[in-house]
């Protein structure tokens, strides 16, 4: 009996199948911009899904991040694949905007945290015109104030007794 | 060993049906859908959405390890099999921790994943020929703008977790439509570098190898892998893109102002309204 039409085989053909065809004539350089590729659109792309799931304002900015290195990869590989400096020199100015996005980004969301208490990006859902009618996709639940416990650090050593007279003296006029 | 005349035919049949099986597997297009699928059904079932499914979670597991599988399977093959190991350690690395940083409910973990991906992004960047990116990407990003997000945190996350980190919107309308990007990408990417356009670009690949055994200095070694690299780098900085540079220098100090004054003028507004600053 012919072992290659055992049932059993059949896994390892289709693997050997798939090595054989997958791994034709393409060049090692192609090969590498072909994964390389392959990377950053599935960075991208993951990216992408978690700014339109996430709604933690914090988390959709990690996921924008993500967006940017995904392309980061795409830019290099082609750099790679053509040899000259291009898509490098396009990454470290991406690097640049992304600081700069980062710091105003994360000042707005500061401000928003602190106008409504919460990361949530759905608490803007009202923003509008105000002439136009409010529409709320999604009622939000009341802010307890009571079981929000905000992180602290816990007290180490032992407080330094104060010296009055000290503190009241200047050291420089 | 001698089998029964009556079910040799049988046989022979199952061996051709599964001879086609294998040959549609052997497809990359197959193999492309079959990731893409088990990577959106994967990330739905990960997403939160709220209530607690115990069971959720591992076959999501086991979907995303199906799909990476088959990526993997179906990436093309490299020059060396030590380089092709490298590669698909640290594009799993990042892809694997990408998928956490989306996936997972606390955001201090989703910061800390995101670090993760940022060290397997940067070995990428290695692989990739490009030291002084791989170095950048973890010193700007891992060191200054990471740190930044887990200042945010600090300041604005409630210990525990908040109502609206464990639910998420629309979690399979976006697992769907990143299954449409992702397998539009790799289809055209998959174009671009198919054995077959190859082939039938073969004559312009011929008479383009004609020109270049006609003009050897054209076929010099690309700069990016002599051993000056980062030299020949910054040459390529401070010479072409001298002006672009200018600009990003400009671009930096303009949103430091900017920030600094929307968080005063957002204090002086949070006074005047009587609400409390931080």
């Amino acid at each position: 009996m012919n072992p290659v039409t055992t049932p059993f085989m059949f896994p390892v053909l289709a693997v050997e199948n798939a090595a054989t065809a997958v791994a034709t004539v393409v060049s090692p350089a192609m090969g590498m911009l072909h994964n390389g590729l392959l990377v950053g659109a599935i960075l991208f792309t993951l990216g992408l899904v978690g700014i339109l799931t996430r709604r933690n304002m914090i988390v959709m900015f990690l996921s924008a991040e993500l967006m940017l290195q995904g392309v980061s990869v795409s830019l290099v590989s082609w750099s790679r694949f053509h040899g000259d400096w291009g898509g490098q020199m396009l990454v470290i100015f991406v690097l640049t905007v992304a600081a700069c996005e980062a710091a105003v980004a994360l000042v707005f969301v500061l401000q928003a945290f602190s106008r409504t208490g919460r990361l949530d990006a759905n608490a803007w859902q009202s923003l509008r015109e105000a002439v136009l009618p409010q529409t709320i996709d999604q009622a939000l639940p009341p802010i307890d104030s009571a079981a929000t416990q905000w992180p602290t650090l816990t007290p180490a050593g032992v407080e330094p007794v104060r010296d009055e007279e000290a503190l009241l003296e200047r050291e420089h006029v | 060993m001698t089998l029964p005349v009556s079910l040799s035919p049988l046989l022979a049949v199952n061996a051709t049906l599964l001879a086609d099986v294998g040959q549609v597997a052997a497809q990359p297009r197959w193999l492309m859908a079959i990731a893409v699928a088990a990577a959106a059904v994967s990330l739905w079932l990960l997403l939160p959405k709220g209530l607690e499914n115990r069971r959720a979670r591992p076959i999501g597991v086991v979907l995303g390890s199906i799909a990476l599988a088959c990526f993997a399977l179906a990436g093309r093959r490299l020059g060396s099999l030590g380089e092709e190991a490298v590669f698909l350690l640290v594009a799993g690395v990042a892809v694997v921790s990408a998928t956490a940083t989306i996936v997972t409910r606390s955001p201090v973990y989703a910061a800390i994943w995101f670090a993760m991906t940022l060290a397997g992004v940067s070995g990428v960047l290695l692989v990739l020929d490009a030291q002084f990116l791989g170095v950048a990407t973890i010193v700007v990003y891992a060191g200054a703008i990471l740190v930044m997000f887990l200042f945010v945190l600090m300041l604005a996350q409630p210990s525990g977790l908040a109502s609206y980190d464990r639910v998420s919107s629309e979690p399979m309308l976006a697992a769907i439509a990143g299954a449409v990007l992702v397998g539009l990408l790799t289809v055209s990417i998959g174009r671009l570098s198919a054995p077959a356009a190859l082939e039938g670009d073969q004559s312009v690949a011929q008479t383009e190898a004609e020109e270049a055994a006609a003009a050897p200095t054209a076929v010099a070694a690309p700069d990016q892998l002599r051993d000056d690299h980062v030299a020949r780098l910054g040459g390529e900085l401070f010479g072409r893109h001298l002006v672009a540079v200018e600009a990003a220098g400009v671009l930096l100090f303009v949103a430091l102002v900017g920030a600094i004054a929307v968080v005063t003028r957002g204090e002086a507004a949070a006074l005047a309204e009587g609400r409390p600053t931080r």
